[in-house]
């Protein structure tokens, strides 16, 4: 009975100490960690719009973020985007804007938001001011967000991410497209497809099958079973020139994307979830900016 | 020093205790992969040989295994916070064996045979010489087979071609294992003899 006791004492001694050993280091390197990812998200949003490496974005350059709610009343259903205060002054941190847009298209209103840049960033304290502003009665629920890219105050880029059924688990991604919504880079964040086979989704030669591909011919896009041509292989590694690559980009850029060998359905699934996303993304981005226009509600972008 | 020398030659973890043989043979297939799991090895055993030593006396003797394995999933998952927050890009590659290190052999093993009975200083240099040892041995394994499997040394293509595609996968660490431990034996052997001759 004794040695029970001293078992049980003596355990529970050691995992308590162990507990605040990781603990402390926990907290210790939480904001080194949060910063990193941060660091890296911004990293994959500058490499999507371009700027690689040795190449800075100027300082003119402008990221907006805007957040989608999807807020649940009674008996309806709206759609609220939070975005960032501008006009006058076009100061930062002027707080945000919210816009209830109901499911016909139509403002339902617009509240503005006092919320800081650094409350912005974190999930918790938005969504709160985000139901502050609705009112209660409502359910609010996070959707997505998106990055708007303007540069001397037009717009030059959306930054959309999201994410698809692959062949085993979702695969999260990252596109940035242009005002017309030509895909101007794709990168994929996470995934979970076999090694070899489907996890070449994340080579270059692939996602730079998307490149420069227009809207239009991404609304049909489909997946050729066929091995990638050796002269549009070595462009879209990057292995020639630069004018060779936009050559072999305008040349194929209405074309389906090539099958991976052996991961068919890996390669039909992205195309499809790039295809959604974009046109998803599309429409919502008209209906903000038809409401913004008319109703004259002054954003940063 | 004879504690160091002891780990990397005479009682070499993979050569000549032959523990710890999943890492040896799963991820030793480059030199840079062998290397840094070495590394973290090294650092989870010095700091949990060093704290059972310095507990030795209140651990409780029919409670010592799960001790040893809650110290041992302490300071790895200490380092496996350290590293995602200052060596990210090392974490990118490295953080999925970073976990598994909880479970080999060859820390237990230390920490069962040496560290319990030892005092801290000796166990320090013990701990260091185990896992040095544990670290060459994953680097010459990943050096036979980096070069064997992909032509390459340390991540540059050398040979230019690929000779055996066969020793990047991992029944082929198996064979590397094999050979290194009877290349080791051969020159035990050999020195013994030469010392007899004497």
């Amino acid at each position: 009975m004794k040695d029970i006791i001293t078992i049980v004492v003596r355990l529970t001694v050691s995992c308590l100490l162990a507990a605040s050993v990781m603990g402390i280091f926990f907290i210790l390197t939480s904001n080194a960690k949060k910063h990193n990812e941060h660091v890296k998200e911004q990293q994959v949003m500058f490499e999507l719009l371009g700027y690689k490496g040795e190449a800075k974005p100027p300082a003119s350059l402008g990221l907006h973020e805007v957040y989608r709610y999807v807020i649940t009343g009674n008996d309806k259903q709206s759609i609220g985007f939070l975005a960032p205060k501008g006009g006058e002054g076009h100061g930062e941190g002027e707080g945000f804007l919210l816009v209830n847009i109901d499911l016909n298209g139509q403002l339902i209103k617009a509240d503005p938001v006092t919320l800081s840049e650094k409350d912005a960033i974190e999930a918790e304290p938005r969504k709160k001011a985000v139901e502050q502003a609705v009112g209660p009665g409502y359910e609010v629920k996070f959707a997505d967000q998106t990055i708007i890219v303007t540069d001397n105050g037009k717009r030059i880029a959306y930054l959309v991410g999201g994410k698809f059924q692959g062949f085993k688990t979702f695969v999260h991604v990252m596109l940035a497209v242009d005002p017309n919504f030509t895909i101007l880079g794709l990168e994929v964040l996470e995934h979970e497809e076999d090694p070899g086979l489907g996890a070449e989704i994340d080579q270059d030669y692939f996602k730079n099958q998307f490149k420069g591909k227009p809207f239009e011919a991404l609304k049909a896009i489909g997946v050729v079973k066929a091995p990638i041509p050796p002269e549009y292989l070595e462009a879209l590694n990057g292995k020639v020139g630069e004018e060779e690559i936009l050559k072999f980009r305008e040349q194929y850029k209405d074309k389906d994307v090539y099958a991976l060998t052996g991961a068919t359905i890996s390669t039909k699934a992205v195309a499809d979830g790039v295809k959604g996303i974009v046109t998803k993304f599309a429409y919502r981005m008209a209906v903000l900016d038809k409401v913004l226009k008319e109703q004259q509600l002054a954003v940063s972008f | 020093m004879q504690l160091i020398a002891r780990g990397i030659l005479a009682e070499n973890p993979i050569f000549k205790l032959a523990l710890s043989m999943c890492p040896a043979v799963g991820i030793s297939t480059t030199v840079m992969n062998g290397f840094m799991l070495g590394v973290a090895v090294l650092f989870v055993q010095v700091f949990s040989s060093m704290t059972i030593s310095i507990f030795k006396n209140v651990i409780h003797p029919r409670i010592r295994i799960p001790t040893y394995t809650l110290t041992i999933a302490t300071w790895v998952t200490v380092i496996d916070l350290v590293l995602a927050a200052y060596l990210p890009d090392a974490y990118a590659k490295m953080g999925i064996f970073v976990k598994i290190i909880v479970a080999f052999a060859i820390i237990t093993m230390r920490l069962e045979m040496f560290a319990c009975k030892e005092t801290v200083k000796d166990s320090f240099w013990d701990a260091l010489g185990m896992g040095l040892g544990f670290m060459v041995g994953m680097m010459v394994i990943g050096f036979v087979r980096e070069l064997l499997g992909s032509g390459a040394v340390m991540g540059y293509d050398v040979l230019g071609f690929k000779p055996l595609l066969f020793f990047i996968l991992p029944s082929a660490g198996f064979f590397v294992v094999g050979l290194m431990m009877g290349f080791f034996n051969w020159i035990e052997l050999y020195y013994k003899r030469k010392k007899g001759v004497k």
